[in-house]
């Protein structure tokens, strides 16, 4: 009996080895593919020499590599594909396989680069960025960057959001786009009034006389994205120099205090869930609501789904006399463990070069991020999108730190908590703030 | 003979060697694996590494708020729905027993919300309970007010509970009609010859009988609360929000795991839960086993 123990203790202690004997291996795996890519990354001079030599070299062998992105409309991501043809034929050398990711992008290219299975190319949008930047999974990409692609062209802004500390770009900016007010024509009509609000305090006084019949002034997303703009306008900072919460001060504070007051007080504005919309778009889209903040990403959207919808844009009214906005952006960033890094750097040249940009831009799906392209475009003339473009001049890039995802999650759960009068907006900051930092420092 | 034993034996545990190897790998080293996690600070993003930290994790959870939210949330959510679901189902299954016309029917229309997958339930839910979905209607029919389910913190855990206390009361149901069919007739024939009615015969024959079926059913029920994930991440896409409001121990720790790439700490979280688990089972075997006694 005693022995029958001791055999089953040995067996499992066997299964233990093997197992173990495994997990090894794969340790020395990835140890020797870790150190196939620092010497790869070493040979980035190497490969920007041979980038000039790149259309000599390609003709011969054909490399496939792997683009992620987010799950976009049906035309968008059609002429994505078409972007994509149109790269392929430039360079037939190279297939570019376009893999998705529909939900959690962010949880699931993290996963995939721990597992080393994230396309050679793939999404980044700029609120996560700094956070990637520190891990060091993504590939710096000055050393690729060529005369020709005139990173000049890019806007200031959206090029620097995806410049590490260390003076690196790892990424260049596909698209952008600003927050605008939306407003209905008709609604306005209708209260006999002649155009959008330019102030923040007009903005205001129309939602009262606009909310009526059940319908409402102003659709507010409650959550850090949407409000950033309101907590800088008065000179409150989002985080302070080290990444750590500081949304908690008094001019923070009173900008924020303005869209409280206006739901809980006024009573005249309200979030998607509370008149059973899934976003601003479409309780615009439904007239639940006759204004509302949003982005280049609605136009298309209400054209399709409320073709009869009169509405216009205009800039988002000022707040403390000044002009505020936010710009969201995307880059195309390139994987550090990419196999094919130099095909990689062709397939980036080309989306955020002038020629890929145009087509990817040209439906107005998407704003592009370089001058000679908007310019060309005609997008700063255009009825819908003018105002949308006279923004990223004075725009704030939705960036908020290396610990983006803890400060944004404290901020939505608190702000929700004061935005439905449950507390004070200072309580709830505070709690915010604390909880954050808390987080922030249990990390390191 | 020893030689021969030894054989036996041999060939005894190569039987065996399928069923260990697989509960080995799937069961037994990811255990292991977790508890050593959890004394360690792990780096995954660019280059692994471990570094251990003691009981850093744990002592780290005393003041992580988050943490204390989340279990005061599966707390009230287990103590809400074990006994509704419990209850319902034993109700469902009583009626079923009994000669109804088309019981079958019943049977499997009753049971059919088992069967769905939980990730399409909750989409429909959502539906259901938009603010000017179907149960507002329902509500405002009635007469009673209407709330913002998906919105307002206050309710947000509430809806959760009904959406899951319909889904799952079904299943035990069948698990206690299965024991309904075991209890003898002539128990019911015997009692009433002494003048017994309906509930007195259900209140003293038949739940006294289904009492080891009722300890199976709560404790599968807490451990399947406790565990509550893709309905409260589906609901919330995946923030546990409104205010924290439907945020569970398990997406708490898939949050830290996933989001923050902090598998250390989300592992340390994953043993406590267990530790949770067991205690209120035990808590639970003492309160069962004592009644047998008296």
């Amino acid at each position: 009996m005693k022995r029958k123990g001791f055999t089953f203790l040995a067996v499992m202690l066997a299964l233990m080895l093997i197992i173990a004997g495994c997990g090894a291996k794969s340790d020395n795996n990835s140890s020797s593919s870790s150190g196939n890519t620092s010497s790869s990354s070493g040979g980035s001079s190497s490969s920007s020499s041979s980038s000039s030599g790149g259309s000599n070299s390609s003709g011969s062998e054909q490399v496939e590599i792997t683009l992620n992105g987010w799950g976009a409309s049906p035309e968008e991501e059609e002429l994505l594909q078409q972007t994509l043809d149109e790269f392929m034929k430039k360079y037939p050398n190279i297939k570019v396989k376009y893999e998705v990711i529909s939900e959690q992008y962010m949880d699931v290219i993290k996963t995939r680069l721990i597992g080393g299975q994230a396309g050679d190319v793939f999404y980044l949008d700029s609120s996560e960025a700094e956070a990637l930047f520190a891990q060091n999974v993504l590939e710096p990409l000055n050393g690729y960057i060529t005369d020709e692609f005139d990173i000049g062209d890019i806007e200031e802004p959206l090029l620097n959001a995806f410049k590490g500390e260390d003076g690196n770009y790892y990424g260049f900016p596909k698209d952008s786009s600003t927050l605008v007010l939306f407003y209905n024509k008709k609604h306005f009509e209708e209260a006999g009034l002649s155009g959008p609000p330019t102030t923040w305090e007009e903005l205001r006084e129309y939602s009262k006389i606009l909310t009526k019949d059940g319908r409402y002034g102003l659709g507010v997303a409650p959550e850090l994205a949407r409000q950033m703009f309101m907590i800088e306008a008065y000179g409150g900072k989002v985080v302070d120099e080290d990444g750590k919460a500081a949304f908690a001060t008094p001019e923070a504070l009173q900008g924020l205090q303005l869209v409280i007051d206006q739901h809980l007080i006024d009573k005249t504005s309200v979030q998607p869930t509370e008149v059973g919309s899934g976003w601003g778009g479409e309780m615009f889209g439904q007239e639940k609501v006759s204004m509302v903040l949003e982005g280049n990403w609605a136009i298309p959207y209400l054209n399709n789904t409320f073709p009869d919808l009169e509405y216009g844009t205009a800039e988002v009214p000022t707040v403390n006399g000044k002009k505020v906005t936010m710009a969201y952006t995307v880059a195309y960033v390139m994987n550090k463990q990419s196999k094919h890094k130099e095909e990689a750097w062709k397939l980036i040249e080309f989306l955020t070069g002038k020629e890929g940009m145009k087509i990817w831009t040209s439906k107005g799906l998407a704003l592009p991020t370089r001058k000679s392209v908007a310019a060309e475009l005609g997008y700063d003339k255009d009825e819908y999108r003018a105002a949308i473009v006279a923004g990223s001049s004075y725009a704030i890039p939705w960036q908020v730190g290396k610990y983006g995802p803890i400060i944004m999650n404290n901020f939505n759960n608190q702000f929700i908590s004061a935005f439905l009068g449950e507390q004070t907006l200072e309580n709830a900051m505070k709690a915010a703030v604390e909880t954050a930092n808390k987080e922030i420092e249990a990390m390191q | 003979m020893s030689r021969r034993k030894l054989r036996e034996t041999a060939a005894g545990y190569l039987f065996l060697l399928p069923t260990l190897l697989v509960i080995g790998t799937f069961l037994l080293v990811p255990i292991v694996y977790a508890l050593f996690l959890s004394f360690h600070k792990v780096q995954l993003l660019g280059g692994i590494s471990y570094r251990f930290i003691d009981i850093g994790n744990y002592t780290r959870m005393i003041d992580d708020d988050r943490v204390w939210i989340a279990l005061y949330n599966t707390f009230e959510y287990a103590l809400i729905v074990v006994p509704l679901q419990t209850a319902l189902a034993i109700l469902l299954a009583a009626v079923l027993n009994s000669k109804l016309r088309g019981r079958n029917a019943f049977r499997v229309l009753y049971f059919l919300p088992t069967v769905t997958s939980s990730a399409v339930l909750t989409l429909i839910f959502m539906w259901i309970f938009k603010t000017d979905g179907l149960l507002n209607d329902l509500l405002g029919f009635f007469g009673f007010p209407a709330f913002n389910w998906l919105g307002d913190p206050k309710v947000a855990l509430k809806a959760i509970m009904l959406m899951n206390v319909w889904s799952t009361a079904p299943y035990f149901m069948v698990i206690y009609l299965a024991a309904l069919q075991d209890i003898p007739d002539s128990l019911y024939e015997a009692a009433e010859i002494d003048g017994a009615r309906t509930l007195r015969k259900f209140w003293s024959i038949t739940l006294p009988l289904l009492k080891p079926v009722t300890f199976f059913v709560v404790t599968m029920g807490i451990i399947g609360t406790f565990q509550l994930f893709d309905q409260a991440y589906i609901f919330s896409n995946g923030s546990g929000g409104p205010n924290n409001s439907t945020l569970t121990v398990v997406l708490l720790i898939y949050q830290y795991a996933f989001k923050n790439l902090d598998m250390g700490y989300a592992a340390s979280l994953a043993v406590m839960l267990a530790a949770v688990i067991m205690l209120i089972t035990v808590i639970q075997r003492r309160l069962f086993g004592e009644e047998k006694l008296n």
